[in-house]
């Protein structure tokens, strides 16, 4: 993945976790990840945890303790 | 069905709930306290003989034709301006009434053409009507005395003529453009003989304030002012009741035909979202279905260079699903999606997300909702529980305040926007918040009493600011949230807002809107009475769109204005369907009835009825596909009416994005700007030709019928069936009922709708089931959908859009009324002759600055992209701020908006982008390299003669 | 309205300044219609849009009411103005002729101004004189029983 398209994912995930960090209480990193679980499809969210894995460069707090929360894509959909 | 001739009650009726008995020739009658005694009458099926009256608008008395004898009072009262009385004895019918209306009649022949054989309106004239009701049968004023029959025709206007020697001056058309349009375009020039229409300033109609709406027209009952098709073609023979294809309102119209030749578009009446009214687009410009352009053969090309070359239908069919096929085999199952048509029916978008969930096996389906109000879709669904609106528009007439936010309904949803000004007339007050001064801000016998010109990229922070006047002032309807939120999230957020970063003075650094103003405007909204908020796609394409809207829900909560009349959270949906694209599973997280797709007992009724397995996971949205497009993951689109070359932000990734796939199908009217990119094109029909429904931004589902067969052969829904069978998943519908009967089987919100119960009630709004079985005009009445509303917290985060010393000034965007979206099908029509290029406004004193004058080419540039237009100087927009539309291609207007997007739905931040402009020569290298581009990629190529 | 006034040239902000007075009246169309006229002694087709803006009407509706009353002009006069009564009261008493000798005398047709903008001669319907007709106004002044030398005196007051 290009650097243009990992800097895409990584201003998009920030974003989202921005407002969910504004809310109260502290289930930020679990709304988070929910968002991202239910409306990225599974290869934005692989490129996302790779991302993270490789030291997540540009990724804000809250997005990185959100990545391990993310679902791996489901591998028995049809074929 | 046989021409439909509504019946015309001759005054508007009352709303009064008080009944009043009387006897009208010897019949007794019941009605309203303040009905008419001329609509009483009709009431019991007497007709008394009109000319001035007409029920749409109110009595006005002028023709003294329906004058009648009533006991115990002198004269001869005219019977549309007496309110009935208890006891009152009317005639309408005597000696010395027909003498008095053959004496009216004479007088008004004196002065008339007697070409009634040759005349347009021979057979639809309400004089010819009254001569014949009056038993006139002679004329003894003579022809000879002064007239006026040599007044010249007006032919200015495209669709429409004026011709003032049929001109009774009845006044009904100054009246339609007062009352229901609320243009006030028309008035009565000079008095007594020499009395006559006047557009304006004695103008030609197109020089005049005239908008083209068509009431006039409808309202005359002579041949004055009549459509040019009625004129050319001839009376029509049968009607058939249909939903305009253009906006968000659904209005119904009769299609006037002979055979199948469209002659006329008329409002109907009885239609629930425009009562009677339409806008130039709906009533005039349908001429883009019989245009030259039109495609009416499949055509395939191998490659995009290629020239297309015409094929049959199952040639074209079969290359396309070999493709898809060949595809998913090399790439996988991902590498292929589709776009459903925010245009086409219900039943056909239905078919699109089915094809692709259940034929490509994924969830790659998106609409244009993505760019227009995705963020209603989240944010209202976050906090009330739907992906709607809550009102319907009739709720209009019952609101104290309006607050208009990011929308310009008199461009944008004009028979909306007259309703609106109606209810303004009559003394609602009304906020608009707006970086530009819309007309609705000041336009005649219509002011906003506060307008909050904001800068572009800071609504969240005027909400905000808003929220924080309602709180610590005290103005919280405090019983309402107890009853209907959740009280702890409320404290929460009312803390928030509480905190002085989020008061008008501290906002008003980056606002740009005096403190005051929002003080007002706050305490207006929240104390105003029913209070509506109004909101449109200046909310939603910005980076906190859906921060927006949740923010808009927080005020109408915080306030109490839910769950009634003249209240409520009202989204003008842009698009004839977009509503129901929404409602028909067309996002990759959603299935039909907007349930997720992981939810597994509703992907569970899908699977059993389609018989196959469906992806759990969320798909691709529009510009994830392009994305992955130029990731080389994504390989194939299937686009059914959509050009997101031209409508989609950030022109030059999209085409990337575009060129990068191997099989891009497009199904469509025309060639557009996303078929330059096309290897398959499959022509479309227009919405004269399929039956279905589209769902307006009232939640109101509405019969599309056919009223010609499809010139290009097939429905859209057949074409998607044919293609689905090629892929090897089987759909085998024969009419589109079937399909709504599916969606009904499978949607709990739909669960009651069906063909049957749309021609028998008209129209439903979902949800439509077994709790409420004639449908939902007022959602969360006494409880929200999702049980307690709440409230969310709408932090403020300033746009990564900064202007700066390169790109100081800040564009926005938006529309007119003559053109439509993308303009494919109004560029089609005669509209191009009010509105035939997009314009950039810009304030005089930054025009002054870059030695712009009105009417120069400027370039428009910002780091995406430079494009090049004319511009207009004008005061509307502020220092700082430009504007234009986007309606033409050439402009190439999203050369210039960028990727930035909604943090929550990525719908694309077209309302602030960062730009320069400058004096400049003309078009800009891109436009014409563009342009050139586009005439190669629309080569067709010529069958080879035969030998 | 008394003797002519001099004409002031027209001039946009001035007449929207004008009009912007006239906002706070109840039914404020007329009395700008008014001030107008009587400041730029009429009332041009410049000045509608102008009057629409200020007090938020259309052009068709200030264009209506203006056109609906002819005491409204929109060229200039000429610098004196003869308003002769036409009405019922004064036709019995011989208006029809003393207009018919007026027009001879101006070289002027009723409605007319004299093209060296000398007098406009206008026709009224009923100053309220009836008993003393035929009567007239010159640039405001009523003139009553003009037949012979009276009508006579009236031509020399109107040209000098």
């Amino acid at each position: 993945m290009s650097g243009a398209e990992v800097d895409r994912l990584v201003t998009m995930a920030n974003q989202i976790a921005r407002f969910f960090e504004s809310q109260p209480g502290d289930g930020a990193a679990r709304a988070t990840a929910d968002h991202l679980n239910s409306f990225w499809a599974p290869t934005m969210r692989e490129q996302l945890s790779e991302h993270a894995a490789a030291g997540g460069s540009g990724l804000s707090a809250l997005v990185a303790a959100a990545v391990p929360l993310l679902r791996p894509a489901r591998t028995d959909a049809p074929g | 069905m046989p021409l439909i001739k509504e019946a015309d009650s001759g005054t508007p009726p009352s709303a009064a709930t008080e009944v009043v008995s009387l006897t009208i020739d010897g019949q007794t009658v019941m009605a309203p306290a303040g009905t008419s005694v001329m609509r009483a009458a009709s009431m019991m099926g007497t007709a008394i003989p009109k000319l001035c009256a007409t029920d749409s608008l109110q009595a006005f008395g002028s023709c003294r034709l329906c004058l009648v004898e009533i006991d115990g009072r002198a004269g001869t009262p005219a019977s549309c301006t007496t309110p009935i009385a208890d006891g009152m004895v009317v005639r309408t019918q005597t000696p010395k009434l027909a003498k008095l209306r053959k004496g009216v009649m004479e007088l008004y022949i004196s002065d008339h053409p007697l070409d009634c054989l040759t005349c347009a309106a021979n057979g639809d004239c309400e004089l010819q009507d009254m001569a014949g009701a009056v038993g006139l049968r002679e004329v003894r004023y003579g022809y000879d005395g002064a007239n006026h029959l040599c007044a010249e025709a007006d032919e200015s206007n495209p669709y429409f003529t004026f011709d003032p020697s049929k001109c009774i001056v009845c006044s009904r058309c100054v009246r339609a453009c007062d009352e229901v349009q609320g243009t006030f375009a028309l008035t009565i020039e000079g008095r007594g003989f020499a009395s006559q229409v006047s557009a304006s300033q004695s103008q030609p109609f197109m020089e005049s304030e005239c908008v083209s709406c068509g009431a006039c027209v409808q309202a005359c009952p002579t041949a004055a002012l009549t459509e040019t098709a009625i004129i050319d073609i001839g009376q029509p023979e049968h009607s058939v009741v249909t939903t305009c294809a253009y906006c968000g309102v659904g209005c119904t119209f009769k299609a006037e035909m002979r055979g199948e030749q469209l002659v006329r578009m008329v409002p109907y009446k009885d239609g629930k979202a425009n009562r009677g009214h339409s806008c130039v687009k709906g009533r005039f410009a349908w001429g883009y279905a019989t245009h030259r352009e039109r495609i009416l053969n499949p055509m395939i090309r191998r490659a995009v260079t290629d020239p297309w070359r015409e094929v049959t239908w199952s040639e074209a069919i079969a290359y396309a699903a070999s493709e898809f096929t060949r595809i998913q085999a090399a790439h996988g199952r991902n590498s292929v999606g589709g776009i459903t048509s925010s245009r086409c029916t219900n039943e056909e978008t239905f078919l699109v997300q089915k094809l692709v969930r259940a034929g490509f096996g994924n969830n790659n389906v998106d609409t244009c909702a993505r760019v227009c109000h995705s963020p209603t879709g989240y944010g209202l669904k976050a906090t009330f529980g739907t992906s709607a609106g809550t009102q319907d528009f009739d709720s209009v007439e019952h609101s104290d305040v309006i607050m208009v936010i990011g929308a310009n309904p008199t461009d944008g949803h004009p028979v909306f926007a007259s309703r609106m000004k109606q209810r303004l007339r009559q003394g609602a007050r009304l906020i608009v918040i707006d970086p530009r001064r819309i007309d609705l801000v000041r336009t005649p016998h219509v002011q906003a009493d506060h307008h909050l010109p904001l800068r572009p990229g800071t609504n969240v922070a005027v909400l905000n600011a808003l929220a924080h006047v309602i709180v610590t002032e005290g103005l919280v309807d405090e019983a309402f949230v107890r009853e209907r939120c959740d009280w702890e999230e409320f404290q929460d957020w009312a803390e928030a807002v509480a905190a002085p970063a989020n008061s008008p003075e501290a906002s008003e650094a980056f606002t740009g809107v005096p403190p005051e103003t929002v003080r007002q405007a706050a305490r207006l909204y929240a104390t105003g009475g029913a209070a509506a908020i109004y909101y449109g796609l200046g909310v939603t394409e910005h980076s906190q769109g859906t921060t927006a809207v949740i923010a808009i829900a927080n005020l109408a909560m915080a306030t109490g204005n839910l769950g009634k009349l003249g209240a409520g959270v009202n989204p003008l949906r842009g698009q004839n369907n977009v509503q129901g694209a929404c409602d028909m599973g067309s996002f990759p997280h959603e299935l039909s009835g907007y349930r997720h797709v992981s939810d597994d007992d509703a992907r569970g009724v899908f699977e059993a009825l389609w018989d196959v397995e469906l992806d759990a996971e969320p798909g691709l949205r529009i510009p994830n596909m392009l994305d992955a497009a130029v990731q080389g993951a994504f390989k194939g689109l299937y686009i059914q009416g959509e050009d997101i070359l031209q409508s989609d932000p950030n022109t030059t990734h999209v085409a990337a994005g575009l060129a990068a796939m191997e099989c891009v199908v497009v199904q469509d009217l025309f060639l557009n700007e996303t078929a330059n990119y096309a290897h398959v094109f499959l022509p479309g029909s227009t919405f004269l030709e399929k039956d279905g429904t589209f769902t307006n931004a009232e939640r109101r589902i509405q019969r599309v019928r056919k009223v010609m067969s499809p010139r290009n052969g097939f429905g859209d829904w057949e074409i998607t069936q044919m293609l689905s069978n090629a892929l090897g998943f089987t759909m085998s519908y024969s009419h589109p009922s079937e399909i709504m009967d599916e969606i009904a089987s499978l949607t709990p919100t739909f669960a009651g709708v069906s063909f049957a119960k749309l021609d028998e009630e008209g129209s439903v709004q979902w949800p439509c089931n077994a709790a409420a079985p004639l449908g939902t005009p007022v959602m969360h009445l006494d409880g929200f959908v999702r049980g307690k509303g709440r409230f969310m917290l709408t932090e403020y985060v300033a746009t990564d859009e900064k202007v700066g010393p390169r790109f100081p000034l800040l564009l926005t965007t938006g529309r007119v009324l003559s053109q439509y979206n993308v303009g494919a099908q109004t560029r089609r029509t005669a509209n191009v002759a009010w509105h035939n290029e997009d314009l950039l406004e810009i304030h005089p004193e930054d025009a002054e600055q870059r030695g712009v004058r009105d009417g120069d080419w400027v370039s428009l540039k910002s780091r995406a992209g430079e494009t090049s237009l004319r511009a207009t100087v004008t005061e509307r927009v502020a220092p700082g701020v430009v504007y234009t539309t986007f309606h033409f291609p050439q402009t190439q207007a999203n050369v210039v908006t960028t990727e930035y997007s909604d943090w929550a739905t990525n719908c694309p931040e077209y309302k602030v982008t960062a730009v320069e402009v400058a004096l400049s020569n003309g078009t800009t290298d891109w436009q014409t390299r563009y342009q050139a581009h586009t005439r190669r990629s629309r080569r067709i190529a010529q069958p080879e003669p035969a030998e | 309205m008394s003797a002519s006034l001099p004409q002031i040239p027209w001039n946009a902000d001035h007449a929207a300044a004008l009009v912007a007075r006239c906002v706070a009246l109840e039914g404020p169309l007329l009395p700008a219609l008014h001030v107008i006229q009587a400041t730029f002694g009429c009332v041009p087709d410049e000045a509608v849009p102008i009057i629409a803006q200020v007090l938020n009407l259309s052009r068709a509706d200030v264009h209506g009411v203006l056109t609906f009353y002819h005491d409204f002009r929109r060229v200039p006069a000429g610098r004196r103005i003869l308003k002769f009564c036409a009405a019922e009261a004064c036709q019995a008493r011989g208006s029809a002729d003393a207009i018919a000798q007026v027009e001879r005398a101006l070289g002027l047709k009723v409605g007319e101004t004299r093209s060296d903008g000398a007098v406009t001669l206008e026709a009224v319907y009923c100053l309220g004189l009836c008993a003393s007709g035929p009567a007239a106004l010159l640039d405001g002044d009523p003139f009553a029983r003009l037949k012979g030398a009276r009508l006579d005196h009236l031509l020399t007051q109107v040209l000098p």
